[in-house]
């Protein structure tokens, strides 16, 4: 803040939770909002306050997070016009209309958007968020288990994501970004229908639990029964794909080492315009509530890989002969390179 | 207001069940909403609609957004479009439960969405903005707005609101199936609220149950002291009681219940809860057309007495359908706390759905009974015994 010039910061977050974006106010007091207004107010020299809705969530954000003043959100209100100096909003993105507007009318000022410190200080993770992230990395190995032990022919599509589901939740999961579909010939991963499982499906899931605000997610493929050979063969060239993409992570290159990495295993088969839209874009990304960084995994995306990031790697791939096929795991980067956190194997699983 | 925590991902069952609500439904209600619009004198609407407040975007459309949000672009006359931030892989799931046929994908909505009303020819129009949920990022509204430079905006975003007070018939329907799903839960809970069990290992339990019954999407509070959303923080193991909020979603509608399991005997308890079921009883008999929101409230003021403030902050009656929180609201207050403009309506009429809930805390217990109904000529009609 001083850095940047800053008296005052506000810190915005909607309730509208996406594990695509970082949530600024978890990130800074360890407390996830249910409701649609909160804001972390944080003066240069003095404690920060933490106004939220609805009232009866206070206690709750006093016991879980470190912030000890917290207040009905409509005292913001009433705070506002007393804040002086120069003002940064973090989490402009999410907040409608009328709040920004207010915001501004009642400061007297445009606030700078100041989200940059907070991305910024949070692009690599730290002892506290890894110890969540390794716990969340071993329930969705457990939900990956689970799948493989109990998946069979004759469950609804969204019977198969309650298992996984399930297992996850049963071990402390919060939430999951989590699809599970079946069919001979995937079209893409999508949440669950209530199709039947048939003999022969290809299970493909992209498996996201939330432990503490911070996901992590894995990606593989089973198949019910014997696959036809095709399938083998050509989900060799994902697995293939991750061993590459999991070299070029090195530390100090660019997130794009990781896309061109996996995407030349696919150009080598033959497979170069199944790397674009409508099959195929980013070959992984950041994972958010906490840190989106690096991003996407995606050719031009020069962000360069930085010890504590984590994000997955993931080369889900739609092939004509087998139809969408999935792996992939979230890796945290070491002094040198990528580690996943995952100890689910990357073969395809063959349920007898 | 109640609210429980909302979810990344929309990841239940995902359907379009068009026996429950027909394509014909649809056409009907976009009669009746271009109706509005020549009122207006507007020459199209823009609805926005997210994962977490889809309502109107999927009124017109039966789409519901998943994961990040979208519009839909409704012109006077002509053909609906639906312009979603999703992958273009993801178009065809997404023309599974709609019955609109211009799909398109973004990863840019605000930016494209101004492309998409030039190429219908809005670009120099009178539109009307729709977004009750208060979601339109803001970047992308901007860029939007500051793309069209010569259209007329004009917010309406409450315009669904008294058209969407009573329930259509198969609207009736869908909530009911959402009902019984839910009184299905609710029985079934009782088995798995017990003494040293965990609390996230029962809020498990009880959201597989929901998701293998096809529930679209799944809220849970609860608590001995207070209720709160699922938490690995949140690892108490249940004592004497346990109170739960449930509220879920089935083919789009939701509909809600507050149950308390006593795991223990104890009277005092067991004098609450009842106490509980009797005032939300009480309200519930004000649920008759041409009665007032007002007596709603005064019934729960009356009937609760020192206890009515803390119930009051969890929200003692709201509309449910569509959205867990809509009109009509007991007072501006509540409304506010979830977005809305207004109350949307002060006196009840028939096939209005109503959430009713009552929370008592004392000696640091908090015990909640809640129902949803729907109103009808002959009074209140719970939709989880429908």
């Amino acid at each position: 803040m001083r850095d940047n010039g800053l008296q005052t910061l506000l810190v915005h977050d909607s309730g509208r939770h996406n594990f695509l974006r970082m949530n600024y106010v978890a990130y800074l007091t360890d407390f996830i909002s249910v409701g649609p207004e909160t804001i972390l107010l944080v003066p240069l020299d003095d404690q920060p306050v933490l106004y939220l809705s609805p009232v009866w969530d206070i206690p709750r954000a006093q016991q879980e997070s470190w912030v000890s003043d917290v207040r009905p959100f409509k005292e913001f209100r009433s705070r506002l016009p007393n804040v002086m100096g120069k003002v940064g909003l973090i989490g402009r993105e999410a907040m409608y209309v009328d709040l920004y507007e207010e915001i501004v009318k009642s400061l007297k000022q445009i606030p700078v958007n100041a989200k940059d410190i907070l991305e910024t200080m949070a692009r690599c993770k730290g002892p506290f968020e890894l110890e969540r992230l390794r716990r969340a990395a071993e329930i969705a190995d457990a939900g990956v288990k689970a799948l493989h032990d109990d998946a069979r022919p004759g469950l609804k599509e969204f019977e198969l994501a309650a298992i996984v589901e399930y297992r996850m939740r049963s071990l402390g999961a919060e939430d999951n970004f989590g699809m599970v579909v079946a069919n001979n010939h995937n079209q893409a991963l999508h949440p669950a229908t209530d199709r039947l499982t048939q003999p022969g499906d290809i299970i493909i899931g992209e498996i996201t639990p939330c432990i503490g605000g911070l996901f992590v997610q894995i990606c593989r493929t089973m198949v019910l029964g014997e696959p036809p050979a095709v399938v083998r063969e050509k989900y060799a060239i994902l697995h293939n794909a991750m061993g590459l993409g999991m070299d070029a992570a090195q530390t100090g290159a660019p997130a794009s080492a990781v896309a061109k990495a996996i995407n030349g295993a696919f150009v080598d088969a033959g497979y170069e315009k199944y790397c674009r839209p409508p099959f195929m874009r980013v070959r992984g990304h950041g994972l958010g509530c906490g840190s989106f960084a690096p991003g996407s995994l995606e050719e031009d995306n020069q962000t360069k890989l930085e010890e504590g990031m984590t994000f997955i790697i993931h080369p889900n791939q739609y092939l004509p002969e087998t139809g969408y096929l999935t792996l992939g795991d979230t890796v945290v980067m070491t002094k040198t390179r990528a580690e996943s956190l995952m100890r689910s194997s990357w073969d395809i699983y063959i349920k007898e | 207001m109640i609210f429980g925590r909302h979810s990344v991902l929309k990841r239940g069952c995902s359907t379009w069940d068009a026996q429950l609500v027909p394509q014909a439904e649809f056409q009907a209600r976009l009669e009746v909403m271009r109706k509005l619009m020549a009122q207006l004198n507007l020459d199209a609407l823009v609805i926005y609609g997210d994962n977490y407040s889809f309502a109107d975007l999927t009124y017109l459309t039966n789409y519901f957004p998943k994961v990040r949000g979208g519009i839909a672009v409704v012109p006077a006359a002509g053909a609906i479009s639906l312009l979603l931030n999703i992958g273009s892989r993801d178009v065809p799931f997404a023309k599974t439960l709609t019955w609109v046929e211009d799909v398109r994908a973004s990863n840019q909505v605000g930016a494209d969405a101004a492309k998409l009303l030039k190429e219908k020819g809005l670009d120099r129009a009178r539109l009307g903005l729709v977004d009750s949920g208060q979601g339109f990022p803001l970047p992308q509204l901007e860029e939007m707005k500051s793309a069209l430079s010569r259209v007329t905006w004009e917010n309406v975003h409450s315009l669904f609101q008294p058209i969407r007070l009573q329930k259509r018939p198969c609207e009736i329907a869908a909530m009911s199936a959402a009902g019984r799903l839910l009184k299905e839960v609710c029985d079934g809970a009782a088995a798995f609220i017990k003494p040293g069990r965990k609390e996230y290992e029962i809020v498990a339990d009880i959201d597989r149950l929901a998701r293998d019954k096809g529930a679209e999407d799944i809220r849970i509070l609860a608590g001995e002291k207070r209720l709160n959303p699922p938490s690995f923080k949140q690892a108490g193991s249940v004592g004497s009681h346990w109170a739960v909020y449930l509220a879920v979603q089935h083919e789009r509608y939701w509909a809600e219940a507050g149950r308390t399991y006593i795991t223990a005997q104890d009277a005092t308890l067991e004098n609450v809860y009842a106490r509980a079921q009797e005032v939300v009883a009480a309200m519930a008999k004000q649920l008759k057309p041409h009665r007032t929101m007002d007596a709603i409230d005064d019934i729960a003021r009356r009937e609760l007495g020192e206890f009515y403030a803390a119930a009051s902050m969890y929200g003692i009656a709201n509309g449910i359908g569509l959205n867990q929180w809509e009109a009509p609201f007991l007072n501006e207050d509540d409304a506010r706390q979830v977005g809305a403009l207004s109350v949307g309506a002060t006196r009840l009429d028939e096939n209005m759905t109503v959430a009713l809930r009552v929370t008592i805390a004392t000696e640091g217990k908090i015990v909640l009974f809640g129902d949803s109904f729907q109103v009808t000529a002959g009074g209140a009609k719970s939709l989880l015994d429908s």
